[in-house]
C-alpha cells in the first residue's frame, strides 16, 4: 500500500489532479480525483460483494472502458500484494523515513507483517 | 470458453494476454507438473471460495490455501516451516506466482460480473527444473536474483517470474511504462493509483 500510495501522490502532483490520500482509509473523506468515490466503491464491492451497483455507478460516471480498466488494477494487486506478502519483500528504511509522515497519517504500520524479515 | 472476450476487447490485446497467462497455468512449469499447477489453481479458488477446509496435512494445499485466501497473515517462520515439510523454496516461488495470477484473472472477471473460466487442460511434460542458480539470501523470505525488489520476486523461477511481468504489463502497466505519469490508458495515473492503493489497504499489504 505504501508504493501505491506515494505513486498516487506523485501522479496527482505531475498531473495536477486533487486528491485526499486519507479516503484511501477513511470513508468520510472525498479523494478528490475524478470519479473517486465511484472508484473506491467499485474496488470495494468487487472485493467484498460482488454486487454490480458500483460496477454500474462508475460506468455511470467515466465509461465502460474505465470500468475495465479498474477491473484489470484490481486483479493486478490481488496478484502483486500477494506476491509481495508471500515473499517477505521488505520496505527500506529510506523509503520508511520518506514515507514517515503517510504511514503515521494513513495508520499504515498496522499492515506491516515483515516485522520479522531479514 | 475463452479469456478472448467481448467484454474485454476495450483494450487492445487484453483478453488474448489473459488467456495465455491462464492457459500457461496448466503447462509443466519449473518444478511443478502440469496436473500439480492446475492442482494449485484449484485450491487457490476453493480457498477464495472458502467451499471446504484447507488439508492441513498436504504442504501445496496449505500453501496455496494461505497464499490464496490470507496472505498478510504469512511470516517468515510459516514459510520456512513449508520448506521444512517439502516445499522448497524453488517450488514455493513457483506456487506463489501461479496463485496470484489465478487470483488475478478471477478477480477480473468478478470484477467484471463475467463467469470464471474452467481450469485449463493438463499439458504433459516434465518440469524444466531451469531455477536460476544466481538466486540468493536477500532481505526477503525467499532467494532472489539481484536483491530484494518486487520486479525480481520470482527471479529465482525465471518462467514464472516472466509470466508474472507479461500479466503485470498487460492489466496494469509495464515495469517501464511506471515512470509515466501519463501512460494514456482508460484510466489517468492519479485514477489507477487511487484504485492500486485501496486493493492493497483491502489486503492489508503494507508494501
Amino acid at each position: 500500500m505504501l508504493a501505491h500510495t506515494g505513486l498516487l501522490s506523485w501522479s496527482a502532483q505531475q498531473t495536477d489532479t486533487p486528491v485526499d490520500v486519507r479516503a484511501l482509509t477513511d470513508p468520510d473523506v472525498d479523494p478528490l480525483v475524478p470519479g473517486g468515490r465511484e472508484l473506491l466503491s467499485f474496488v470495494d464491492a468487487t472485493l467484498t460483494s460482488g454486487d454490480q451497483v458500483a460496477s454500474r455507478a462508475l460506468d455511470a460516471t467515466l465509461g465502460a472502458p474505465a470500468v475495465v480498466m479498474a477491473a484489470t488494477v484490481i486483479g493486478n494487486f490481488q496478484m502483486m500484494n500477494r506476491v509481495a506478502d508471500a515473499t517477505g519483500m521488505p520496505v527500506g528504511t529510506g523509503s520508511r523515513r520518506r514515507n514517515a509522515e503517510l504511514i503515521e497519517a494513513l495508520g499504515l504500520d498496522r499492515y506491516d507483517h515483515l516485522e520479522d524479515t531479514g | 470458453m475463452s479469456l478472448d472476450r467481448p467484454e474485454l476487447a476495450v483494450r487492445t490485446g487484453l483478453g488474448r494476454a489473459m488467456e495465455d497467462s491462464w492457459q500457461s497455468l496448466g503447462s509443466p512449469g519449473t518444478r511443478w507438473t502440469g496436473s500439480e499447477r492446475i492442482r494449485i489453481v484449484a485450491e487457490a479458488r476453493a480457498a477464495r471460495l472458502a467451499t471446504s477446509p484447507g488439508q492441513e496435512d498436504d504442504v501445496m494445499a496449505r500453501a496455496a490455501w494461505k497464499v490464496a485466501a490470507s496472505p498478510a497473515s504469512i511470516r517468515r517462520h510459516w514459510v520456512d516451516a513449508l520448506a521444512r515439510d517439502g516445499l522448497d523454496p524453488g517450488r514455493y516461488v513457483e506456487l506463489v506466482g501461479i496463485v496470484s495470477r489465478a487470483v488475478a484473472i478471477d478477480t477480473v472477471l468478478e470484477a467484471l460480473g463475467l463467469e470464471i473460466e474452467p481450469l485449463p487442460q493438463p499439458v504433459a511434460g516434465d518440469p524444466s527444473e531451469d531455477v536460476d542458480q544466481r538466486a540468493g539470501k536477500v532481505k526477503a523470505w525467499v532467494p532472489m536474483v539481484g536483491g530484494a525488489s518486487i520486479t525480481q520476486a520470482l527471479s529465482m523461477v525465471p518462467a514464472e517470474n516472466a509470466k508474472l511481468e507479461a500479466l503485470h504489463g498487460a492489466l496494469y502497466l509495464s515495469f517501464e511504462e511506471m515512470a509515466d505519469p501519463k501512460p494514456g490508458k482508460e484510466l489517468t495515473r492519479p485514477q489507477m493509483e487511487l484504485v492500486a492503493a485501496r486493493t492493497s489497504a483491502y489486503n492489508e499489504c503494507f508494501y
